[in-house]
């Protein structure tokens, strides 16, 4: 078994783990929001996605790194 | 996943460190060449009462007015409306042409997204933090500039340089990360569609699913590069 695809796993699954948690906490922290507030709905949207991205910006780049050390 | 190139042009004009890769070249020109038909279109023969293209066009543009008024007071902010109305349609724009269709020729990628090069986003997010800089000194004077490094406690300044460097690779990395993990899953998703039947029909369901979801990506993308942009752009130009 290739050191590079042990490596590849590694990161992508803690990355996704991380990703899960995270994104996980954002949306039912906004559904909550949004079940106080419905009126509030589109702004906590917009919100909640910007929230996301911002998240998802460290895993993403750990599956860059996962996909560029897979074939060694 | 059988390997495949990118046409890169080694040492331009005899310069030995300056290689271009002539599939950015094409997407960059095609993007832009997009991007201007969808504007024209939009913006001929202007009514009170839109119609058609004109209704997209006063859309984006609403939108991106609301991406800057949500950071800064408009009577700054009106200032940076066309370079955040160009950086969002080209981002877009960018981002949904590698997902139609990717063109392979003689083992060499030619048609994909221009912004799955992490050369063109970080050029892009460099260029948004120069501007901030810039735009910081021209419109609030140099020693409030230099005054802003150790406000509110002088300890922190070299946190707030780190800062700039750290918020220069993410806002770049960001959007590279994001495009290119999807072109990748693409192409493995077409290589298990072609083989054998088996695979054709177990691929042929996430293959649309993940072409609808890439393009929703690169929409939530140029939207959060564009505020981020903005957000930067308003730290250095305004009270926060």
């Amino acid at each position: 078994m290739s050191l590079g695809a042990l490596a590849a796993a590694i990161a992508v699954g803690l990355g996704a783990l991380g990703a899960g948690v995270g994104n996980g906490l954002i949306v039912s922290k906004t559904v909550e929001g949004v079940a106080r507030q419905p009126e509030l709905r589109g702004q906590l949207q917009t919100i909640m996605f910007i929230g996301i991205g911002l998240v998802e910006a460290i895993p993403i780049i750990g599956v860059v790194i996962a996909l560029m050390v897979m074939g060694r | 996943m059988n390997e495949t190139s990118a046409p890169i042009i080694e040492g331009l004009f005899g310069i030995p460190w300056l290689s271009v890769n002539l599939a950015n070249v094409l997407m960059i020109i095609v993007t832009f060449i997009v991007v201007l038909v969808l504007s024209i279109l939009g913006a001929r023969n202007l009514q009170m009462k839109p119609t058609g293209v004109q209704v997209v066009m006063e859309m984006i543009l609403d939108f991106v007015k609301g991406i800057i008024n949500d950071t800064m007071d408009w009577k700054t902010g009106r200032l940076f409306l066309p370079l955040a109305i160009t950086l969002f349609l080209f981002i877009l724009v960018g981002n949904t042409l590698g997902v139609i269709t990717t063109i392979i020729v003689n083992d060499q990628v030619w048609w994909t997204s221009p912004t799955a090069d992490p050369v063109i986003t970080l050029t892009l997010s460099t260029t948004i933090i120069l501007l901030s800089h810039y735009y910081g000194l021209k419109l609030r004077g140099t020693k409030h500039y230099f005054k802003s490094y150790i406000t509110p406690v002088w300890y922190l300044f070299p946190i707030k340089l780190v800062e700039e460097f750290a918020n220069t690779l993410t806002l770049g990395l960001r959007l590279f990360g994001n495009i290119f993990a999807g072109g990748v899953l693409l192409t493995l998703l077409v290589q298990l569609t072609k083989s054998g039947i088996l695979g054709f029909i177990g691929g042929a369901v996430p293959f649309i699913v993940w072409q609808g979801f890439s393009i929703f990506i690169g929409a939530i993308q140029a939207f959060i590069f564009t505020m981020l942009s903005m957000v930067y752009i308003s730290h250095k130009v305004s009270d926060h």
